[in-house]
C-alpha cells in the first residue's frame, strides 16, 4: 500500500493534511481571503440578534441606560459614593460602556465552539474568523453604545457640568483596543476551556460578575484603601477604566506605566489565547 | 487532464470510546500529573507513534485508507453505516485531522457534508444565500453573479425575502442544495444530501452533479446510498468496511461486489435434524433456499432476475390433502403476492417443492418469503413467517434518471403508443 509515495516526486501538491496540530499556523493570506466570510458572520448574527424584536438594535443602548440607572440609585444615592462633581449618571456610563466592552466581547468569544460546533463540524475555514467575527460585531454594539455616551457627553458639556479636553479625549481609542484585546485574547482562551470542560460556562458568568466588582467601575481607584492599592493595580483592566474617565472628564490619576502594563497584558494575552485556539480547535472537533 | 488532484495515503482515524476525555478538569490533571510528573504510565492512554494502543478503549475509525483521484473523476464511497465513510470526507474536508497518513492534493476543495450549514433560520433567503456561499467558500462578487440561477435552480423566489424559517422544508432543502450546487471548486466532496427532497430535485441535483463532473472537469467525491446514482454518476467507487477499504476500482464492478454481499446473507436456511426444525407436530421445515438465475457474470440480484424458491419439509401426517403457499412480502410488510397450487394427497414422509418468481416482475427493495402449509385447502398447519428475505437492486439502462421506481411490482408489460394524426 506504501509503493504510492514515491509517484510524490512528480507533482507539485498545493496541499497537504496531516495529522498533527501546531500553535502557530495562521496565514495571513488565508485569513485575507476570508474576509467576506468574516463580514457575512458579523451581519449575521448582528441582523440575527434583532430578528422579530420591537426596539431592534435600540438594545444596545435600553441595557446600559437601566443598568446606569440603577448604579446611580444604588451606588450614589444610597450608598453614597462620591462621583467628584461629575453628575453620576455620565460617571456610571462611562465605566459601564467601557464594561460591557470588556464583559461582552469575554463572554461571546468564549461561546465560539461551544455556539458553532454544528459549523464547524460540517465546513471547514480558520476557525478563528468565527471568533473574529463576534469581536468585530461586539465593537460594533459599543459603537452604538459609544455613541450614548457621547451624546450625554456632550448634554453635560454644553450644560456647563463638564470640561472638554481634546488632546485627553484622544486617548479613547488606545483604551478601547486594549480593553477589546484583552476581552478577546481571554475569551479564546476560555472558548477552548469551556468546549473541553462545559461546567466552565457558569463560572464564566460568576467570575465576570465578580470581576466587576475589583475593577473601578463605580468607584476610582483613589476610593481604594492604601493596603489594597497594589492588588487593584495588579488587575490590567484598572488602569483602562482610569484612562478611560480620563480621556472624557480628566479626573482619575492616570499613570502611564499602568497603560503600558495594560498593553504588554493585552499583547501577551491575544497571543497566548491565539496559539492555544489553534492547536486545540482541530482536537475539539473530535470531542465536540 | 489526468493529473492526480488528490492523493490519500495511509489514512487512520482513531476515536477513544466512552466519554472522550474525562469531561473533568480534576480527572484530567491528575493524569497529566500522573503522565508528566510522576512519569507513570496510563493505561487507557494511545501514544501517537508509538506501538501502545489498549483495543478496548479505542476504535480505529479508518484504517490504511488510501486513494488517488485524477482531474474531472468522480470517487463513489459506499458501505454499511459507521463504515468511516463519513470520517473519511470530514478529513478529506479538512475538518478532523487524521490520526495518522496524509493527504495532498491541488486546487480549491468544498465540502457538502450537510444541506444548509450556517443558515440561520430568523433570516431571510437572500441573507441565507449570502451566508451559506461564504461559509462554504464562495465569494461575495461570485454569489451575486449567481444569486438569480441560485433562486431560479431552488424555485423560491416568491419567498426570497421571507425567513427561511417560514419556509416548508421542502423549499429550505432546495434553497440549501441551490447555493451548494453553484459552488465551483476543484475539488467537491458531497455527502448523502441527496437522501432529500423529492424526485423531481433529486433528479436536478444528480444532473447538476453529472454536468459538474463530466463537462466542467471538475473532480467529485461522492457518498451515497444511493447506489443507482454511484454506479452510474461515478467513475470510481471504493467500498469502505469497518474503516478499512474493501474493494476499489470501477464503479460498477465495485457496487456489484458490494451488493452481492449484501444479499446472500438470507439465501439458505437448512436443518439437519427434525427437532431444530421450525415447525410444529405436522410439519417440520427443513430446508428453504432462494436460488436467483443470474443474466450476466455479475452476481447480484437485480430487477432482471429470475428467482426460485425451493423448499423441503417432513410431514408427520399420514393420507394428507396438503398444499403450500408461498406468500412475498415486500420489507414493511405489504403483501405483493400469496400463491399456492392444488391440494394433493401425500403421505408421511419428505416433500420438496418450488416456486419460481419471474424476472421482469419485482421493483426494486427488500422483500421476505412465508411459506403456509394449508390442509385441505381450508386448515392451516403451519406458517412459516419470513422464512426467507432478499434484496433486489435497481437496474437501469439509458435512463437518467435515478429516483426511486414507483410500484410494488414492475413487470415489462408492453406500453404502446402510435402517432394517429399529424397536425403541421
Amino acid at each position: 500500500m506504501n509503493d504510492k509515495t514515491n509517484s510524490l516526486g512528480t507533482t507539485n501538491w498545493e496541499w497537504e493534511i496531516k495529522p498533527g496540530t501546531s500553535w502557530w499556523n495562521i496565514s495571513l493570506a488565508e485569513l485575507y481571503s476570508f474576509k467576506d466570510l468574516l463580514l457575512q458572520l458579523t451581519r449575521k448574527e448582528f441582523l440575527g440578534l434583532y430578528q422579530q424584536t420591537l426596539l431592534g438594535p435600540f438594545w444596545a443602548l435600553i441595557r446600559p441606560l437601566l443598568t446606569v440607572i440603577t448604579y446611580v440609585v444604588v451606588f450614589n444615592e444610597v450608598i453614597g459614593i462620591p462621583t467628584g462633581g461629575v453628575p453620576p449618571f455620565l460617571f456610571n456610563l462611562i465605566g459601564i460602556t467601557l464594561w460591557n466592552l470588556f464583559s461582552e466581547t469575554f463572554m461571546q468569544t468564549s461561546n465560539t465552539f461551544f455556539q458553532n460546533v454544528e459549523i464547524f463540524s460540517k465546513v471547514y475555514f480558520p476557525r478563528i474568523i468565527v471568533a473574529l467575527s463576534t469581536l468585530w460585531l461586539q465593537l460594533i454594539l459599543f459603537g452604538i453604545q459609544l455613541l450614548l455616551l457621547v451624546a450625554v457627553y456632550l448634554f453635560c458639556y454644553f450644560s456647563g457640568l463638564v470640561d472638554f479636553n481634546a488632546g485627553q479625549g484622544l486617548l479613547v481609542f488606545p483604551v478601547i483596543i486594549i480593553t477589546a484585546g484583552i476581552g478577546f485574547g481571554g475569551g479564546l482562551i476560555f472558548s477552548v476551556l469551556t468546549a473541553k470542560y462545559r461546567d466552565l460556562l457558569s463560572l464564566i458568568q460568576l467570575v465576570i460578575r465578580l470581576l466587576m466588582f475589583i475593577c473601578p467601575v463605580f468607584y476610582t481607584m483613589s476610593m481604594v484603601p492604601q493596603k489594597f492599592q497594589w492588588l487593584a493595580h495588579l488587575n490590567p483592566l484598572s488602569a483602562l477604566f482610569e484612562y478611560f474617565r480620563f480621556a472624557f472628564l480628566g479626573i482619575d490619576n492616570v499613570n502611564a506605566i499602568q497603560l503600558l502594563y495594560s498593553f504588554s497584558f493585552m499583547v501577551v494575552i491575544v497571543l497566548l489565547g491565539i496559539m492555544l485556539f489553534n492547536k486545540m480547535s482541530d482536537k475539539l472537533i473530535d470531542i465536540l | 487532464m489526468s493529473d492526480i488532484v488528490i492523493q490519500a495515503e495511509n489514512i487512520s482515524k482513531l476515536y477513544r470510546l466512552g466519554t472522550i476525555g474525562s469531561g473533568s478538569l480534576r480527572r484530567d490533571m491528575q493524569s497529566w500529573w500522573e503522565r508528566n510528573v510522576l512519569k507513570k504510565q496510563n493505561p487507557d492512554q494511545y501514544i501517537r507513534g508509538g506501538k501502545k494502543v489498549d483495543t478496548s478503549e479505542v476504535i480505529w475509525a479508518l484504517k490504511n485508507v488510501d486513494f488517488e483521484l485524477k482531474e474531472g473523476e468522480a470517487l463513489g464511497i459506499i458501505g454499511h453505516n459507521g463504515a468511516g465513510k463519513s470520517t473519511l470526507l470530514k478529513i478529506l474536508s479538512r475538518i478532523i485531522k487524521p490520526t495518522e497518513g496524509i493527504v495532498r492534493g491541488r486546487g480549491h476543495i468544498s465540502s457538502l457534508l450537510e444541506v444548509g450549514t450556517g443558515f440561520h433560520s430568523e433570516l431571510t433567503g437572500r441573507e441565507n444565500i449570502y451566508i451559506s456561499g461564504h461559509i462554504l467558500g464562495m465569494k461575495k462578487s461570485e454569489i451575486s453573479r449567481k444569486f438569480d440561477e441560485i433562486v431560479d435552480f431552488a424555485g423560491v423566489e416568491a419567498f426570497i425575502d421571507t425567513p427561511v424559517k417560514r419556509y416548508s422544508s421542502g423549499m429550505y432543502v432546495r434553497l440549501a442544495f441551490a447555493v451548494a450546487a453553484h459552488l465551483e471548486p476543484d475539488i467537491l466532496i458531497i455527502d448523502e444530501v441527496l437522501a432529500v427532497g423529492d424526485a423531481e430535485f433529486q433528479k436536478k441535483c444528480l444532473g447538476k452533479m453529472n454536468e459538474a463532473s463530466s463537462k466542467s472537469g471538475r473532480t467529485i467525491i461522492f457518498v451515497s446510498h444511493n447506489l443507482q446514482a454511484v454506479s452510474n454518476l461515478c467513475s470510481k467507487a471504493l467500498w469502505l468496511d469497518k474503516g478499512s477499504v474493501c474493494a476499489r476500482g470501477n464503479a460498477k464492478t465495485v457496487v456489484n461486489q458490494y451488493l452481492s454481499t449484501l444479499q446472500k446473507q438470507n439465501w439458505i436456511k437448512e436443518f439437519h435434524t427434525l427437532n431444530e426444525a421450525p415447525g410444529n407436530d405436522f410439519i417440520r421445515v427443513l430446508y428453504t433456499e432462494l436460488t436467483p438465475h443470474f443474466v450476466d457474470a455479475l452476481s447480484v440480484v437485480d430487477i432482471r432476475t429470475p428467482l426460485t424458491v425451493k423448499f423441503r419439509f417432513y410431514n408427520a401426517s399420514e393420507n394428507i390433502l396438503l398444499a403450500v403457499g408461498v406468500h412475498l412480502f415486500t420489507i414493511s410488510g405489504e403483501c405483493i403476492f400469496d400463491v399456492s397450487h392444488d391440494s394433493l394427497l401425500y403421505k408421511k414422509g419428505i416433500i420438496e417443492g418450488e416456486c419460481h418468481i419471474p424476472g421482469d416482475f419485482l421493483n426494486d427493495g427488500s422483500y421476505y418469503i412465508s411459506l403456509i402449509f394449508v390442509e385441505n385447502s381450508s386448515k392451516q398447519l403451519y406458517y412459516y413467517e419470513a422464512c426467507l428475505s432478499f434484496e433486489v437492486a435497481d437496474f437501469r439502462e439509458n435512463i437518467n434518471w435515478y429516483g426511486k421506481w414507483m410500484g410494488y411490482v414492475r413487470p415489462k408489460f408492453p406500453v404502446i403508443t402510435r402517432q394517429t394524426e399529424i397536425h403541421d
